[in-house]
């Protein structure tokens, strides 16, 4: 009956090989006190009594009007409705799919199929991630860049395989497709069972306490460091990095709090639309300017900024400081005695730093992207849009995750979507906070700039 | 309870007797002519209750590790056999606690059986496949490999068997080993029922529809704006209507004339949540109906669909099975918290059985 506590059910995902039957044995001989039915495929081979593991045959059902949304597991509905029978004798489901499975269908279930629906929740969706080989099956299966863009836990294992730079880069890249999951590493699958179990991953708010950035808006830098300097010369010293240039953007009087550094970060986006100016070592950063720091020669090097006046200044740089080594130093009170630049030579450390998320060239067709917009919007529009754009690409769009303000209604709007199914519900009050919408897209070949556009429209 | 608030018996449902089972009651039906109401529930108990009374005659626990899933009585009513999700089917004797046969399939559930009308096979679904065993326990027949996972079968005839998986419904020969007729139609079927003739064939779908084939002109058609998958299905012993679920309403297609295609449907409210049980009397137009709030209902159904209650009661819980006894004076429902009610089915005064009395 509706009044009843649903049942919580993860889906495990990820290619053969990447671990799913170490962690499912972990998790079932673990003392956790829950009771955990286990979905197995067909190819599954847990053995072990603690919990009750059912073998089931991927059955995905197409229906006839041939939609994609409509598609459902056929022996998902099959198992769990026998399994809610026994609803008082485990606490938990855990559904594993083979690596060639296709997440839709399965997330699909719980909101397509009524009976399943009432009595279960989908929890979350974890995908298991073979550090040594995803490279490779990224580039060659569908089913496994679609498994990575449905995650709400990218468990990234075997970690011990590969080197701690080439993990830095897959993960970077596992981000660019998802931006909303949370990234685990893991040796042999030796992850807390918190990580599978219990992620509320529907649950907005829990998703932003491990995730707090994934609605915020992407720049084209990553950070920013504040600080207090005195009129004079100063030299920002790079060393060695990833890329041959750096771009940034260098402010007057920036502020260290929250509001302004997201003020400043608004506008430097304006200033890094407008083209850089290439600046090579020895030379001055100009005020207020897009430039890109020449870093191709070896060793360290350094730049210029020559302050007329005392003022905290703000860097947007393209990377993190941490990257390049960048550092500031102070050389002199003014440009007017050039000698003896080696003398007097003081590190400065920044006032305020701000990681933001970066925005990042997209290789793999799979993306997502934020939008983030300050106001209401009309929930008709918005709704008129969202028919539109999911029935036309939905097939493409995998994840949808958001909060939306409505005008004219005092609660936040929590929306949830898998391919064309969504639904907008009713959450909390906004009261004092400032009423906004964040709104993650994750899909493939996705047209940001129509999909931002087509959101603006339905702003009031 | 939401909606719904427990009321006593209702028109020509009159107070018989209640018992209880220790888990979720999954299935039960009527054996020895009536003398007998047999129920199972999930954890593998079995019980058998004297019809009248409601006294326990026998019971036995666990008969299938991991759940029963399925019961189907024999014809003759003395025997019955149960099946799980331990991969067995048992054969019982009704009047005592004694299994006279086990068989093993495999690994796997076992999730439908059905004797067939004459009593001489049972038909039991194991994956994709059907096997018919004789009453001695003896493997008669083996169907090819469906699809996918068999979702159920009905017999049309003694040696026909029909059976529906994803995209089909295939019926088999099971004497003479052959495939007399495939229909085909891309859908995930979830349920089926013949008409008494054998010729309409009826099977809900996953996708919220009703799908319809007349076997003898290769007709079919589809009913759809269901808000829900129409898991139960029941035709009329004349098949003149069928009684849908899939909502909280009961809706009744009839058969007559040129229907049900381009007509409106009878549509039973009373229900508050959506309708989890359905069975016609095994004479007359008397239909049950049972629901996930745990109501009951019994109408008497028209012609033309249309249908008027005739009785009500609660059964107080999600009604997973409703049955008639064999001589319709008496009607069982069985509820997800292991409660079992009979109630008495009887006209209340000496007017005609329409409307509360």
């Amino acid at each position: 009956m509706s009044n009843k506590q649903k049942v919580p059910v993860t889906i495990l995902t990820g290619f053969l090989g990447s671990g799913k039957t170490t962690l499912l044995n972990k998790i079932l001989s673990e003392e956790h006190g829950k009771k955990i039915a286990v979905i197995e495929n067909e190819y599954g081979e847990v053995g072990i009594d603690q919990g009750l593991v059912i073998n089931a045959d991927e059955e995905v059902f197409e229906m006839s009007n041939g939609c994609i949304c409509c598609t459902v597991r056929g022996d998902l509905i099959r198992v769990l409705g026998n399994l809610m029978k026994r609803r008082d004798k485990f606490d938990y489901v855990l559904v594993e799919t083979t690596g060639l499975a296709d997440p839709g269908p399965v997330a699909q279930t719980f909101f397509m199929d009524d009976e399943i629906r009432d009595e279960f929740s989908l929890d979350g969706i974890v995908t298991l991630v073979d550090a040594a080989h995803i490279e490779q099956q990224l580039g060659r299966s569908d089913e496994s860049s679609e498994q990575v863009a449905f995650a709400d836990v990218l468990i990234l294992n075997k970690t011990d395989l590969v080197t701690d730079e080439a993990l830095d880069n897959l993960e970077a890249r596992l981000r660019d497709m998802n931006r909303m999951a949370r990234v685990i590493r893991s040796n042999q699958a030796n992850v807390s069972i918190d990580t599978v179990l219990n992620l509320s991953a529907f649950d907005l708010d829990q998703v932003l306490k491990h995730r707090p950035s994934f609605l915020e808006p992407e720049y084209p830098f990553e950070w920013t460091g504040v600080y207090s300097l005195e009129k004079g010369l100063y030299e920002i010293t790079l060393d060695e990095g990833p890329d041959p240039t750096m771009s940034l953007a260098l402010l007057l009087d920036q502020g260290k709090d929250e509001t302004s550094l997201s003020m400043s970060a608004e506008s430097c986006l304006r200033l890094y639309a407008e083209k850089e100016k290439l600046i090579n070592p020895g030379e001055i950063v100009p005020v207020g300017k897009h430039v890109s720091l020449q870093l191709q020669s070896s060793g360290t090097k350094s730049f210029l900024i020559d302050l007329a006046r005392a003022s905290d200044i703000g860097l947007f740089t393209q990377h993190t400081a941490e990257e390049f080594n960048l550092k500031i130093i102070k050389l002199k009170a003014s440009t007017s005695e050039k000698e003896n630049i080696d003398q007097n030579l003081s590190i400065l450390t920044p006032i305020a730093e701000r990681i933001w998320v970066a925005e990042h060239e997209h290789d793999d067709e799979v993306g997502s992207f934020a939008i983030e917009r300050e106001g209401d919007v009309d929930p008709e529009k918005l709704n008129r849009w969202l028919s539109r754009l999911l029935s036309e690409k939905g097939v493409d769009i995998f994840r949808t995750k958001g909060f939306i303000s409505y005008s004219g209604e005092a609660r936040r709007i929590v929306f949830q979507g898998v391919h064309m199914l969504f639904t907008a519900q009713p959450d909390k009050e906004w009261g004092n906070e400032p009423r906004r919408n964040q709104l993650v897209f994750i899909g493939r070949n996705l047209d940001e700039a129509e999909m931002r556009k087509g959101f603006d429209k339905c702003l009031v | 309870m939401s909606g719904i608030e427990a009321f006593s018996p209702k028109g020509m449902l009159h107070q018989g007797w209640s018992a209880q089972v220790d888990d979720y009651a999954i299935v039960c039906g009527w054996a020895q002519e009536g003398q007998t109401f047999l129920v199972g529930d999930v954890a593998g108990g079995l019980y058998a209750y004297e019809g009248k009374s409601g006294k326990l005659v026998w019971q036995t626990k666990c008969i299938h590790k991991g759940g029963l899933l399925a019961m189907s009585i024999h014809p003759d009513g003395n025997a019955f056999a149960t099946a799980g999700q331990d991969g067995h089917v048992f054969f019982w004797e009704s009047k005592e606690c004694k299994s006279t046969k086990s068989l093993y399939l495999g690994k796997g559930w076992v999730e439908h059986i059905k004797w067939s009308p004459n009593g001489k096979f049972l038909a039991v679904v194991f994956k994709k496949h059907v096997y018919v065993f004789d009453d001695k326990g003896q493997e008669h027949w083996r169907s090819e490999e469906h699809p996918s996972t068999v979702s159920a079968i009905v017999w049309s005839n003694s040696n026909e068997l029909a059976t529906a998986c994803y995209g089909q419904v295939t019926f088999f020969d099971v004497v003479k080993d052959k495939v007399n007729q495939k229909l085909e139609w891309r859908g995930s079927l979830v349920s089926m029922a013949l008409s008494p003739d054998g010729d309409i064939v009826a099977c809900g779908s996953q996708d919220n529809s009703v799908h319809f084939w007349r076997r003898s002109s290769d007709q079919d058609s589809e009913m759809t704006g269901y808000p829900g998958k129409p898991s139960h299905l029941a035709f009329d012993q004349t098949g003149t209507v069928l009684a849908t679920g899939g909502s909280d309403r009961v809706t009744v297609w009839s058969f007559q004339g040129d229907g049900p295609e381009g007509t409106i449907p009878g549509e039973l409210m009373l229900h508050t949540e959506p309708i989890s049980c359905l069975a016609f009397s095994n004479t007359g137009m008397l239909l049950a109906s049972g629901a996930r709030d745990g109501s009951v209902f019994s109408w008497f159904i028209q012609k033309d669909g249309q249908g008027d209650p005739v009785g009500g009661a609660f059964a107080g819980d999600l009604v997973s099975q409703i049955a008639w006894r064999p001589d319709d004076g008496a009607l069982a429902a069985i509820n997800a918290n292991g409660g079992i009610t009979v109630w008495e089915f009887r006209v209340r005064t000496k007017a005609a059985p329409k409307g509360f009395g």
